[in-house]
This record gives C-alpha cells, structure tokens and sequence, in this order.
C-alpha cells in the first residue's frame, strides 16, 4: 500500500463554483499551480478569475463540459498537471475517471477507483457493512425492476418507505412514499432522475426511520495504513434529503459516542480500503443508536465546519495524503475546539417550494468581521446559470460554544446582501430563532414538517421588524419612479441624459463633484 | 399622491407626501416620517423614527417592485387609483382554459400526454428539468388539454407558457 512520496506542483481542478474556488486556495497555500476547467457558461465565473491556468473544456450543459471525463484527464496530461481534484458532484464519485487517471499517470485526490465502487452502490456497500460489523439500516437489499415489484416490497417491509437510487446521492433519485397510492408516480420520478443522473435506474426500497438525525464522521486515511476519525457533523436541517445547515459538533453527541461512531466510521473505510478524505454517514435514533447510511467518497460541502472545530484544513491534507505523506500524529484525539455551523446559500425560493431562482447578482455583500468564512463561488455581477446546482457559496462562522455560533451567524445574515435572486436567508434567519433548534432537538423531517404546518413560512415575520417595511419601499421606489419618467427628456441622443445627471448627484449628495 | 399598494394579500391606500428630507407616508392610519437616502443604484437606507432600514427597491415591471430587506425578498404591486380601477374590472371577467406557465426556465425532457387528453387532477402533464432536478408538472384540477405549447426537449423560460387545461 505504501508510495513513495511525489510532490505535487500542479493541479487540475475537475470542478465549478465555490468548491473550485476551495481548492484552488488549498493549492495556492501549498505553492502549488492551480488550473481549472470551465463550460463556455462560467468564463468569467470567480474559480477562473482566481486560477492560475485556465481551460475551456465544452458548452454550458454539464455531460458537454464537467462531466466529460476523458477529456479532463487527457487535458491534465497534456498541460503537466500532476494531479486532478475532482471537488464534489460531477465526476468526484465516477470510479472511471478516477482508473482513467491513474492509467494515464494522474493522480485522482481521493480514493482509489475500488473504494469509490465498493461504497458507490448503495446494495453492496450495506453488504459490505453487514460484513464488517457495522450497523445499518432495515430494509430491502434486492433491486425491484418495476412498480409492481417495489409495491410488493413496501408491502412487505411496511410504509413509509423510501425509493433510493442504487447509484444515487445528493437526495437525486430518492423519494419518500407514505402510502400505495404515491407510489408510481414516485417509483417514475425515481427511475427517471437515476438514470439521468448516474446512467444507472436500479432502485431499492428501504425503510423509512422516522425522527432520525443525519450524523456524519470525518476520516482522513493516507497510504501508510492509518485510518484517522476526525469527529462528527450534525446536518439534519434537511429538505427532500438535500442538507440546508451543518454544525459541529452535534448538541446530542457526547464523547463516549463520538468515540463509537468513529470507530465504526475508520472499520468502514478499512473495509473498503480506503485513502484520502471520506465521509461516513449515519442515522442517529432516539435512543443513541446509529445505522450505517452510505460513504461519501469526496471532500463534503460541509467539510468547513470540521476545519474550524479541529483546525485541519481539509483540501490540504488530501493533497498531502495523495502525495504519499503519512497523517500528521495526534489527529486521532483531537476533541472539538468551539462549535461552528454552516449555512449553504442556494439561489431558489425556500418558501415556494424552494423553486430555483437562477439570474444576474445585481449586487454581492459578503459578511465580514470574527469567526465569520464565506466559501463563495460568485462575484457582483455574476449570471447563476440554470444548469448547474443553484449552490452559490457557503457562510461559515465559529463561536466559543453553540449559543455564540448562533448568535454570530444571525449577525452575519443581516450583514450579508444578495440581490437579483431569491435565496433561503429568510428561512435562515426563521430556523436561527426557532426554540427546538436553538435547544439542538433536531431531526432530519423537521425543516419539511414545519415549513408544511407554517411554522416557518415567509409570512411569519420577527416581531420586532416593521411589517409596513415593504409596502413602504415600494411607495418611494414608485414615486422615485415617477420622477424619473416624468423628467425625462423625449429625445436622447448620444449624451448621459438630463436625469441620470440629477439622481447620480442626489446619489452622492454632493453638487460639487462635477 | 395616492397610491393603491398590494403586498401578498394586503390592499393598503397609501398617501405619500415629498419632504425635504424624503417622505410622509400615511398607510393603515398610521403617519410614517422617512428620511431617505441611497447609493444611486437600488440600495436604500430608509430612517424611520431614529431607525435605520437597509431596503433594495427593484423594479420587476411596470407597477411592480421586489423589495429586500430583513424581512425577506416581497413583491409589491403598486398603482395609481385609476390603473387599480381598470384592474379590478378585468380581473372580474373569468376566463375559460387556464394556462399554466414555466415557474423557472429550464429544459422540458417528457411530455406525458397528448393534445385532447382527459386528465385528473394530480396526473403528470410534463417534466421539466432545471438546475439538475427533474420536476414532474401535474394537473392542478381534471379537465381536458387544450392545447400543449411546448415540444419535447424544448428550452423555456420562466413565465412561458406550458399547456392549457380547461
């Protein structure tokens, strides 16, 4: 298992958005070269502003442009990179690309290519699991061809069920079905989103715990036979499976459990021998019992909150570990230092169905001041394209302990302006002053359940703000308006016009500029 | 002026006076003293009563504003009381097919009936796929396909319209 050591001196992100942006500062810190790829939509986008090497790789539709596999790899020949960071998505979980680049002499940052296929499929992954001695959760492990098939599997294990693709991930391909009558509709959506996503349509049915909270571990595991945990991450603010906001540690996990988990996470990566950084995730019940979900095999959105916790930084020791370094000593021990939480900034509407809201940023005003990191993938000005994921950057804060992290991202929302697209931060600000999750009682239906009852809706406003606030605006906004119509002149020519001349000397309040 | 003002499913009259300083707003009874001052662009720094309001006022169309503050992005219709005359007469004559339009731009990947179709409530008309998620469009009440607007892999944008069901 043991590789002698190899410096690497140039990598080629296999990525867009924030998480190209990530690495390529774990690379600039390393002195390493960073080069990208980008799709003819993201030109301009900031991971090409800030890489060093820069390389059109095809049209904006992703199989055209981040997913063509082939073409990265032999693109990172050709341009002398060592090593490719494939972030997460797109190609981070294809065990192809990763053999492809260790055909060609590229190093994969992550996993090999056998680890990603063990932990790829969700049916022999849990076989696996079951092997190893590490809990999972009840449920079918047969494939069902067809509705027919899954109805009498849910009969069986009883509803609710969930529908998983076999080869799914990111809540694509998976859908929760209370009763028989959801069921073909949900089965075709499934089928269809799986095979369009992964090119594979195998599901499964499975049950569905309810209450349950989504508890993750951290491992880093480098070529020398070491298999480190690196403590948990709470992410059961969910919608349809998709995490909102992570935090650690968890308010429900104690040291003796965080001990437990970890060790069940490390025997799940030795079992599939795994290298580099990964993540395990688990269902935590109410009575301190945990199950075995799946293996993510990639750097996770949420790995920030880990690196202010423990004050590793992630994207380095993965490149680290790629070069054949051991893990530094000592890491296995280390207890969370403070809390830290994460919300993800999405371009959609949280409260109509998190519809996405892909545009222009008219403007860009990110947080700044203590404990506060922005991951962003986006600047000012910036198109969010409508073929992507609509994740436009991360928000990050550290606090002394829980209560202080709260308080500091709560201050850093209102610090934070985005405009031109609808994002969640309303949502955010509701879930920050909720009772339950202010306690930590949290679990992984709790964001659907009290959007669904109202509990959080777009209507319930803190009482303290001024609820006449919009309908204020709007009335000087039209009378603005008003003004401008009426004052401009019929005919323009090529000159500023008369107005624009009044509001720019209204804007700075000073006649005496020009 | 006088302005008619709909925010979600509010109806306010709203009388607003030009001071030095910015604006007197009577909404609901009560009288708003504001004083007003912004960057040139959309961002506004609304003072009311010593308190200070960081509001981004966009206008979307005509008589119509998002509006973003800590309370959240809203739209905001706003009207003359003319305009909001000829409104109310049009919006009282009902219309027969109901058109249901794209609610984001995207990509249509299946299109699951027919022209003619009878359809329930709740069955699958179409698929549109945006930002990666597939989004199965359902009838909203039974009825008959009137007329279906889009093809088969067809690109839309939002607001553009899908189908019609009567």
């Amino acid at each position: 298992m043991n590789q002698p050591v190899k410096n690497i001196k140039k990598v080629l992100v296999a990525n867009r958005g924030e998480i190209a942006v990530r690495v390529l500062r774990g690379c600039h810190e390393l002195g390493i070269r960073g080069a990208v790829v980008y799709s003819d939509a993201d030109r301009a986008s900031l991971p090409v502003l800030l890489a060093d090497e820069a390389y059109r790789i095809g049209p904006a539709p992703s199989n055209e442009s981040y997913l063509r596999g082939e073409a990265i790899v032999d693109l990172a020949v050709e341009i002398g990179a060592d090593a490719i960071h494939p972030g997460y998505g797109f190609l981070s979980e294809n065990a192809d690309f990763a053999r492809y680049a260790e055909q060609k002499g590229v190093i994969f940052i992550g996993p090999p290519a056998s680890a990603i296929d063990a932990m790829g499929s969700k049916i022999e992954s849990r076989r696996i699991m079951i092997d190893a001695g590490v809990a999972v959760v009840p449920g079918g492990r047969d494939p069902v061809a067809d509705v027919a098939a899954a109805e009498a599997a849910a009969a069986e294990i009883t509803y609710p069920v969930l529908l998983k693709a076999s080869a799914g991930g990111g809540g694509k391909g998976m859908r929760l079905v209370r009763s028989a009558d959801e069921l073909p509709a949900a089965f075709r959506e499934a089928r269809s989103e799986a095979i369009s996503s992964f090119g594979d349509d195998t599901i499964y049915v499975e049950k569905f715990v309810e209450e349950p909270r989504h508890i993750e571990i951290q491992v880093l595991a480098d070529h020398h036979d070491q298999v480190v945990s690196l403590g948990e991450r709470e992410c059961s603010i969910q919608r349809r499976h998709q995490k909102v906001i992570e935090e650690a540690p968890s308010p429900v996990v104690d040291i003796d459990l965080r001990r437990r988990m970890g060790d069940a996470a490390v025997k799940a990566a030795q079992a599939v021998g795994y290298t580099n950084a990964g993540t395990v995730e688990f269902l935590l019940d109410r009575h301190g019992e945990f199950f075995f979900l799946e293996m993510n095999t990639r750097l996770q959105v949420e790995h920030p909150v880990t690196e202010l916790v423990t004050g590793i930084d992630l994207v380095i020791a993965q490149i680290r570990i790629a070069e054949g370094r051991p893990l530094e000593p000592g890491l296995a021990d280390r207890q969370p230092q403070g809390h830290a939480i994460e919300v993800r900034l999405y371009a959609e509407d949280p409260f109509n169905n998190f519809m996405p809201s892909p545009g222009r940023i008219e403007y860009l005003r990110l947080p700044e001041g203590p404990g506060v990191r922005n991951d962003c993938g986006v600047v000012s000005g910036g198109e969010v394209p409508i073929y992507y994921d609509p994740m436009l950057a991360k928000l990050i804060v550290w606090g002394s302990d829980r209560a202080h992290a709260i308080a500091r991202l709560e201050r850093a929302l209102k610090e934070l302006r985005i405009e031109g697209i609808r994002t969640p931060v309303p949502l955010f600000r509701q879930i920050l002053r909720d009772e339950d999750f202010r306690a930590g009682r949290l679990d992984n239906g709790m964001l659907d359940r009290k959007l669904k009852s109202g509990e959080w809706a777009a209507s319930q406003v803190d009482a303290s703000e001024l609820a006449d606030l919009p309908l204020i605006a709007a009335a000087i906004a039209h009378a603005e308006r008003q003004d401008v119509v009426t004052s401009q002149p019929k005919v323009s020519g090529g000159q500023r016009s008369h107005w624009k001349a009044v509001a720019r000397r209204e804007a700075v309040g000073d006649h005496s500029w020009n | 002026m006088e302005l008619i003002i709909r925010h979600r499913d509010r109806e306010e009259t709203v009388h607003l006076d030009r001071t030095e300083s910015g604006y007197r707003i009577e909404l609901g009874g009560i009288d708003y003293e504001v004083n007003v001052a912004h960057d040139g662009g959309a961002i506004h720094s609304l003072l009311i009563e010593g308190r200070q309001h960081e509001v981004t006022m966009r206008r979307q169309k005509e008589g119509v504003y998002w509006v973003n503050s800590t309370l959240g992005v809203d739209e905001v219709e706003v009207m003359d009381p003319l305009t909001h005359l000829a409104r109310a007469a049009h919006e009282a004559t009902g219309s027969g097919a109901k058109q249901v339009t794209a609610y984001m731009p995207g990509r249509v990947v299946e299109i699951l009936v027919a022209e003619g179709d009878e359809v329930e409530a709740g069955q699958g008309i179409l698929v549109l796929e945006a930002m990666k998620m597939k989004n199965e469009i359902q009838a909203e009440s039974s009825g008959k396909v009137e007329k279906l607007h889009v093809e088969q892999d067809q690109t839309v944008e939002g607001g553009d319209p899908l189908f019609e069901i009567s």
